[in-house]
Formats: C-alpha cells, sequence, structure tokens
C-alpha cells in the first residue's frame, strides 16, 4: 500500500503535448480511476507511472519517494494491459511467477504465492495451462493474478476489460472491485468507459486533452459536475443541454420556461442541464413531442422534441404514451444544472 | 477437358525439372562406359561408383572425407554465427529500439543487395589483408557477412510482428534487457530462427564462388567438385556419384525444414 | 502500433532510466556493426581506393573481352530476366489450382531451388556434351543428325548459360508470384465471373492490376541478383569458348584468377551506375512501411 502523487506532469511527444501539467494525489489503498474519451492521455499519464515513458516534466510519487528516475522494476507497481501481454510460450504458473524467479526469490516460496493467488482467483484448475489454452475472462485473471503475486505497492489497470464481452465485463468489474476490498492495495485505473469509472472507483479523475477536468468521487461527479464536459461525460444516457437566457429567476429557452436555483444576472447567457431521469412526464408544464419510445422494462426511454431541440426523458416503469403524442415535462429548480455559456463552467446555485 | 489442359502443362514441367536432376542419377549409378553412351538408363546399375567415392579411390577423390567435414565445419559455424549476429542485431533495432538501428538496418538491406559476385572481389582483397586466405574463418565470415541482412531484416519483420506489450510485462516484471532477450524473445521466435539458421547453413553449403575465391587448400566439398573440371577426361560418373552426395544433405534439411522455411523466408523476400 | 518515447527537448528530463535498455542495445547491435565494418564497409572502401587510377579504365576499356562482356550482361539481363518472369507469371497461375496432385507437383517445382548449383549445373554441361551427351545422343537417336555443339558457339553458349540461370531461379519466383496471387480475394474472381467475364480477362482485370507491383519490384530485385549470378556462366561455359560469354559478374573473378585485382575492383566500378539506382529504388521500396 502507497501513496502516488502527481505533481504538474507534462508529456509531449515530439511537438504535440499530450499531458498538460497533471497534479493528483491518491490515498493509500484508494481505487481512483482515470477516465476520459480516447487519445486524451490516459495512458500516457498511467505509463509514465510505471515508468514505461519518460516524465516530460513534473514529478511522480510513490510513496513519498520521487521516482521519475526510478527504473520501472524498482517501482514496486504491477500492471495490467489491455491485451494481457501474458507471455504466451509459459504455463499460467510460470506467467504468474515469473517476476519472482526473475527476482531470484525461493521456488517454494514463488509456488505459494502462486497458489495462492490462484485461490483467490479460481484459476487452480488452469495453472499447468498455456495462454492460448484459456478464455478471454481467463486470461484477464491470469493478467491480475501476475499483478498480486508480487504483492506491489500499487497496481495499475490499463483498460483491462475493453477485449471482453459485454456481460463478461460486468463479471469483472465486480471481480475487480472486490478483489480490491480484498487486497486494498491502491490501484490506478484507466478506462474510457464513463460507467465502469461510476461503479468501481472511490474517486474519479475526468480527463480531457491532457487535463484533469474534475477529479470527485462518482456521484459528486455526476451531481455536481463542474463544467459542460464533465456533465456530458458522465451519466448515460447523457445530460440535456440547451442554449437559454436567464430571466426574472429561470431560464428562457426552447420558447419555455425552465426553472433554476441560481440567481444569475437578467440576461446572461447560459447553457441549461437537465439529466434524462429528471425530465420524468406530467400532468403539466413544458410541452413537448413524443418522436421515439424505446421500453427497457424497468425503465423507458423517450426521445422527445420540444422546439426544435431534442431532449432525452427517462421514465421509470412503462410509457403509456406514443409516438407522436404531447406530454407535459415539469423539471424542478433542484436538478438543473446551469453553465456559463462562454466557459462552459459550472454556476453554482447559492 | 480443364484437366487435360493442366496435365499438359505438368509434364514439361516435371521433365524440365527433373531431367538435370535425373541425369546426376543416371551417371552416379552408371559404370564410365554405360554413362558415356547416352543410355536413358544404365545396362547394370552399380553402386559402384559410390563405393569409389567413400573410399577415396580416385586422384580427384583423395580428400573427400576431409572436404566433407570442412563443408559440415563450415556450414554449421556460418549457421551459428549468422543466428547470434543476427539476432542480437535484430533484438536491438525491433525490441530496444537502440538509437541508430534503422542506419544499421539500412546498411544491412544495402549489402543485401549488392549483387555477391561484385562483394566478393573486395572482400577477396580484404581478406588477403586480414592474412584470412585459406583459413576456413575466411569463408565462414563471408558467408556471415552475406547471410545476415537478409536475416536480420527477416528477423527484424518478424520481432515487429510481437506484442510490444510484451516487453513491457517483462519490464515492469524485473526482467533486464539480457532476460527479456533470452527469457522472453528467444523463446518466441524459435520457428523463425530455425528458418533464419536453415537458410545460412544451407547458403554456406551451397556456395561456390567464395570457397574457390578464398580457400585453395583445405577447401569444402563444393571446391572439390570444381576440381574435376581440370581437365578433360574426367571420372563424370565419380563427379556425379559425388554431387549427388553433396546434394543431397541440402536437399534433405531444405524439405525437413520447409515449414518454416516456406512461412518464414518467401514472406519476407519481397514485400507486397 | 509499438510506442516508444520519441525524444524532445523537455524542460529538465533526465534519461538515465532508459540508458542500459539502450546500452545494451548499441551491445547487441556490436556483432552486426563489426561484420559490416570489417567486411563490407573496409573492403568496398578499399576496392573503390584500388580502383582509382584513370589508367586501369583504359586498359578495361581497350580489352576486347569487356565490351562483349557489357554486351553479354545487358542480354542475359534483358532476356533471361524477363524471359523467367513470364514463365514465372504463367506458372504461378497454374500452381494456384486447388488439386493434390498440383501441390506434390510444386514440391517437386522447387527442387532445383533447393539443391547446390554445382551439381546440378554439371550435370547440364554433360548433358550438352557434343559427343557423349544425352541431348544430342537423344537428337541423333530421333533425327539421325549431329546436334550442335552447344557450349562452343558462344550464342548457344549463352542461351544455355541464361537457360540453366532460369532452371535454378524459376520456382522461387514463381513461388513468390503465387503468394501474390493467393493473396487476391476470391470474392473478385466470382465478381468478375458473374459479370462473365474470361479467363484472359479475368487475368487483365483482376490478377495483373493486384499483382503488377510486386511483379515489377521482383523483376528488378532478380536483374541485381542475376547481376551477381556467377555459377550459371562460369559452371558451365567458364567464360568460353574464347573468352566469349563473360558477364561482368565473371569478368571481374577472370582478373582475380589473372592476379589483377585492381582490373577487377575497375570492372565493378564501371558496373555501379546500373546497379546503384536499382540499389536505391529497392531501399525505398522496402523500407516504405518502417
Ligand atoms: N509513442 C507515441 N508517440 C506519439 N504520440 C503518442 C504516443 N503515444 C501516445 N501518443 C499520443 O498521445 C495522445 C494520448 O495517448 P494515450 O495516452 O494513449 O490516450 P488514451 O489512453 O487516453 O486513449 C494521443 O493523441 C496519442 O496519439
Ligand atoms: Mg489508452
Amino acid at each position: 500500500m502507497a501513496t502516488v502523487a502527481f505533481r504538474e506532469v507534462h508529456k509531449s511527444f515530439g511537438a504535440t503535448k499530450v499531458l498538460h501539467g497533471i497534479s493528483l494525489d491518491i490515498a493509500e489503498g484508494e481505487f481512483v480511476v482515470l477516465v476520459g474519451p480516447s487519445g486524451c492521455g490516459k495512458s500516457t499519464l498511467l505509463r509514465m507511472l510505471a515508468g514505461l515513458e519518460d516524465i516530460g516534466g513534473g514529478q511522480i510519487a510513490i510513496d513519498g519517494r520521487v521516482v521519475n528516475d526510478v527504473d520501472s522494476k524498482d517501482r514496486d507497481i504491477a500492471m495490467v494491459f489491455q491485451s494481457y501481454a501474458l507471455y504466451p510460450h509459459m504455463t499460467v504458473r510460470d506467467n504468474m511467477g515469473f517476476s519472482l524467479k526473475l527476482r531470484k526469490e525461493k521456488q517454494n516460496l514463488i509456488d505459494q504465492r502462486v497458489a495462492n493467488a490462484a485461490k483467490i482467483l479460481n484459476l487452480e484448475p488452469y495453472l499447468a495451462r498455456y495462454p492460448r489454452e484459456l478464455s478471454g475472462g481467463q486470461r484477464q485473471r491470469v493478467a491480475m493474478g501476475r499483478a498480486i503475486v508480487r504483492d506491489p505497492k500499487v497496481f495499475l489497470f490499463d483498460e483491462p476489460l475493453s477485449n471482453l464481452d459485454a456481460k463478461l465485463r460486468v463479471a469483472m468489474r465486480a471481480e475487480i472491485k472486490a478483489l480490491h476490498q480484498r487486497l486494498k492495495t491502491t490501484t490506478v485505473y484507466v478506462t474510457h468507459d464513463q460507467i465502469e469509472a461510476m461503479t468501481m472507483a472511490d474517486r474519479i479523475a475526468v480527463m480531457r486533452d491532457g487535463r484533469i477536468e474534475q477529479l470527485g468521487e462518482p456521484l459528486e461527479l455526476y451531481d455536481r459536475p463542474a463544467n459542460l464536459f464533465v456533465a456530458q461525460f458522465i451519466g448515460s444516457p447523457a445530460m440535456n443541454v440547451f442554449d437559454g437566457t436567464i430571466r426574472n429567476g429561470s431560464v428562457e429557452a426552447l420558447g419555455s420556461r425552465w426553472p433554476t436555483a441560481v440567481r444569475g444576472a437578467e440576461g446572461q447567457q447560459v447553457k441549461y442541464g437537465v439529466r434524462p431521469e429528471h425530465l420524468e412526464p406530467a400532468a403539466s408544464g413544458i410541452a413537448a413531442q413524443i418522436i421515439v419510445v424505446e421500453p427497457m422494462g424497468a425503465e423507458t426511454e423517450l426521445v422527445v422534441k420540444i422546439a426544435d431541440a431534442t431532449l432525452t426523458v427517462m421514465t421509470r416503469g412503462r410509457s403509456s404514451a406514443g409516438p407522436g403524442e404531447r406530454i407535459f415535462l415539469a423539471p424542478q429548480a433542484s436538478h438543473a444544472h446551469l453553465f456559463d455559456a462562454a466557459t462552459g463552467l459550472r454556476i453554482q446555485p447559492p | 477437358m480443364r484437366e487435360a489442359r493442366l496435365w499438359l502443362i505438368a509434364i514439361p514441367i516435371l521433365l524440365w525439372t527433373l531431367l538435370p536432376i535425373y541425369h546426376i542419377f543416371l551417371f552416379s549409378i552408371s559404370t564410365k562406359d554405360s554413362a558415356f553412351s547416352g543410355a536413358l538408363w544404365p545396362a547394370k546399375p552399380t553402386l559402384h561408383n559410390f563405393g569409389t567415392v567413400f573410399r577415396q579411390e580416385h586422384f580427384y577423390l583423395h580428400d573427400f572425407w576431409h572436404q566433407i567435414w570442412n563443408s559440415v565445419w563450415i556450414a554449421c559455424a556460418t549457421g551459428v554465427l549468422t543466428l547470434v549476429v543476427a539476432t542480437t542485431a535484430a533484438f536491438a533495432i525491433s525490441r530496444l529500439k537502440v538509437k541508430g538501428g534503422r542506419v544499421v538496418m539500412n546498411a544491412a538491406l544495402f549489402t543485401y543487395f549488392i549483387p555477391a559476385a561484385f562483394l566478393a572481389v573486395p572482400m577477396y582483397k580484404a581478406m588477403g589483408t586480414y592474412g584470412l586466405l585459406n583459413n576456413r574463418w575466411s569463408l565462414v565470415l563471408a558467408m556471415v557477412t552475406l547471410a545476415s541482412p537478409y536475416a536480420i531484416w527477416v528477423l527484424k519483420q518478424a520481432s515487429d510482428r510481437l506484442p510490444w506489450e510484451l516487453d513491457e510485462a517483462a519490464r515492469i516484471d524485473g526482467a533486464t534487457p539480457l532476460q527479456l532477450f533470452h527469457l522472453v524473445y528467444l523463446p518466441l521466435m524459435m520457428p523463425s530462427l530455425v528458418a533464419i539458421g536453415t537458410y545460412a547453413l544451407l547458403l554456406a553449403w551451397n556456395e561456390y564462388l567464395y570457397a574457390f575465391l578464398l580457400l585453395s587448400n583445405n577447401i569444402p566439398l563444393a571446391v572439390g567438385l570444381g576440381h574435376f573440371l581440370a581437365s578433360d577426361d574426367s571420372p563424370w560418373e565419380l563427379l556425379m556419384a559425388t554431387a549427388l552426395i553433396y546434394a543431397v544433405p541440402p536437399a534433405a534439411i531444405y524439405y525437413a525444414f520447409r515449414r518454416y522455411m516456406v512461412g518464414g523466408l518467401t514472406a519476407g523476400a519481397v514485400k507486397t | 502500433m509499438a510506442a516508444i518515447a520519441i525524444p524532445h527537448p523537455p524542460p529538465a528530463a533526465p534519461r538515465r532510466r532508459l540508458s542500459s535498455w539502450q546500452t545494451w542495445g548499441v551491445i547487441m547491435l556490436m556483432p552486426y556493426i563489426l561484420v559490416f565494418l570489417v567486411f563490407v564497409l573496409y573492403p568496398v572502401t578499399y576496392g573503390l581506393w584500388l580502383a582509382r587510377h584513370p589508367q586501369s579504365y583504359r586498359t578495361l576499356f581497350e580489352d576486347p573481352v569487356f565490351f562483349r562482356t557489357v554486351v553479354n550482361t545487358i542480354v542475359f539481363l534483358l532476356v533471361a530476366v524477363n524471359l523467367k518472369f513470364l514463365l514465372a507469371l504463367f506458372l504461378s497461375g497454374f500452381f494456384v489450382h486447388e488439386r493434390r496432385w498440383i501441390r506434390w507437383l510444386s514440391v517437386i517445382f522447387i527442387i532445383p531451388w533447393a539443391v547446390p548449383a554445382i551439381p546440378t549445373i554439371f550435370s547440364i554441361r554433360f548433358m550438352l556434351n557434343p559427343e557423349w551427351g544425352i541431348v544430342n545422343s537423344l537428337i541423333f537417336r530421333l533425327t539421325g543428325a549431329d546436334g550442335p555443339n552447344w557450349l562452343n558457339d558462344p550464342t548457344l553458349a549463352l542461351s544455355m548459360a541464361m537457360l540453366v540461370h532460369i532452371w535454378k531461379a524459376l520456382p522461387f519466383w514463381t513461388l513468390i508470384l503465387m503468394a501474390g496471387r493467393l493473396a487476391i480475394p476470391r470474392e473478385q474472381y466470382e465478381a468478375a465471373s458473374v459479370d462473365g467475364a474470361t479467363a484472359w480477362q479475368k487475368f487483365k482485370y483482376v490478377t495483373w492490376p493486384s499483382i503488377r507491383t510486386l511483379y515489377l519490384t521482383s523483376t528488378l530485385l532478380s536483374m541485381i541478383w542475376t547481376l551477381g549470378d556467377f555459377n550459371s556462366v562460369y559452371l558451365l561455359t567458364g567464360g568460353g569458348p574464347a573468352d566469349l560469354t563473360h558477364v561482368l559478374a565473371t569478368l571481374g573473378i577472370r582478373y582475380i584468377r589473372l592476379d589483377q585485382v585492381d582490373q577487377a575492383m575497375t570492372t565493378i566500378v564501371v558496373a555501379l551506375p546500373f546497379v546503384l539506382p536499382l540499389v536505391y529504388f529497392m531501399m525505398k521500396r522496402l523500407s516504405v512501411d518502417e
């Protein structure tokens, strides 16, 4: 267990800057997820922590020790790759024991640690097999086993579930989380999938274009996104956002008046955001026309049209209304998010 | 109809391919008289020629076993040395991404494209300067020079296809470059290594030009065969028996490793 | 997507961490660098230096054998290489047919490539012997006439050398072109069939456009290698009769045998203007997707 600290970390590839001063402190035993769209620099940041990429500028510290000049193998970290990176010519047992073998540990210690990890991961029947003889999920577990065996200070995961099918992904998500609760090893986990981030993280760092847009606990990000990007990145289906103007304590937009708790200047240009599940149909309110109905069983997603904007509405249970019908939406001021039209920053209600 | 057309092509191919080979075989089992009669099959097939060769019972064959030994020695040394030189270079260029690796790769490619007979002249002169003429090592080193560019190129292509994450995983697992090389890289490259080792071995065994330029006594079998041409009334039946003995091992090796050779070598020979 | 940090000038970024990997890289590159320096760079430089005297060139151009050699080389390159490739193109079309027996035939077809040059060339040499050779004895038996003196007529002898060259190299290039043909998606042929294309049209509109680049590159590469083909000429004709069938590859060696190494180097330098563009082109082709 260890702390991890990034201080003003920079990185360029040739002339392209990919990280613009990342600062992030990770507590002992914490599970932090770096999430963001593809190409935003998550992997680069993780690989710099792993020592696979030179640190362009700034510092990275593990357990208070600056590791900029420390070789990967001396950082006491373990990494799980998206492609698993299992050694094809070694059995599962040898794959998991490889790092200990390189450290010249005694064979019985290696055997014991491998057996232990295999037990945790239900890999005992497969120890003599080669990676090519395993299913995707089993390979994934071997990759994790390889990390566990080392008992490192920090676990690093780079999109470890992206190569699995949807169902297995959900199962492995739970497994990794359970594993973390059991081992309590500090973990940095990279993914582009915000659901993975929301379900697994103690804290999430949302990244875009080499910057951290917001750092916080999952529900904090969900409830109080710091800016438009985070607002639309976190949550599925995505938050509805449209242009509006503050008039008389509410927002005038799409030909209707939308409630808000923000007390802004009269005539201020804003972006109005409201999550689909906060747009329950009501007996009266803002009129909308249903375009598409997508029943999902427990809930129903409606695509509706207000003026010439398309919004998503999520209702619990089933919907009796069909396409073409009119419904009314009654959003609540407490669930409305307002962002500055120019900067995209959140306007915090008092 | 279509089958008939295919056969019509197949028969000339078969004749064209096998005639010179059959001719060697025919001579090697013929007596001298029968060989020179132009017959398509000897009246009395005999293995006598092979006995003569193995017992070294002719002026041209006095050194037969010694020459075979030289050929074996040179071929094996070339195979091993080429593997060492090419594998380390390919690993450094492809996996360690050593600075200047590209320049070296281009230098190697350049060597690969110099016609072999052209390089032979300066090589001969340089071997003289190094005092290596007439030393078996001169031929081995020359053959390593000729074999390694292609070997490096093929091995680099093959190792570029290994997933990069394997190296990173090994680095994180604590492997040094040398450990990465022999614990991860070599086992994964085995099929290509077999192909390249075989390639270099055959190249050296089959080489005639460099062998006869660089070695004048202590010669390999290829040069020994060439000596048969020294006079007009050479014992052709013995030459052909010796030639057959000389040709069978490389052909056998080629066919034994064809699985590796076809995948490993022709794929890399010309990029499509 | 092998990724490695491309170095750039960072604000005080020490690269010490990578150094052991770079050091090992240099160490492991050393064997080949040594081989290259000692057995390629030094010999070639030394050789070029030997060929510095204008007098050598004068001597060379005055040697009647030289002019004949240049003509022979050009004929050899143009005729043998192109004939070989036309045959290879045709045969690759034959060998891609999916029949068990054709697969076996292709295994036999490789033999000339798999066996060393000397035995087979000597064998052909003796087959062509005017008195005892099997070729003339067949001609005599079939027609009652004496066959030609194959290797004693410069034109015939050079043609035979080309034939030997083709015999030996044809399987390899057939395999290469076969690989090119097999890489063409079958759907293209099926679509062409549906459109009612004849066999010739399929070749013209499907096969050829796909393998044209391969065909041309291979031809050039083969030209370079054919320039260096010493065996086919030397082992068959020895450059004779009367030094009339030499090519550049054998001429250089002939000068060495005459102990005129400077002259040998000069021969090669004269050939360089033709070789280097080919080499340059090939290197560009091969390093496209580096
Ligand atoms: N080795 C490299 N050389 C050049 N550019 C790179 C390299 N690695 C990553 N990049 C670039 O850096 C940016 C961030 O990449 P990455 O960290 O892999 O993104 P993510 O993992 O968030 O998808 C991308 O634009 C990518 O193209
Ligand atoms: Mg990534």
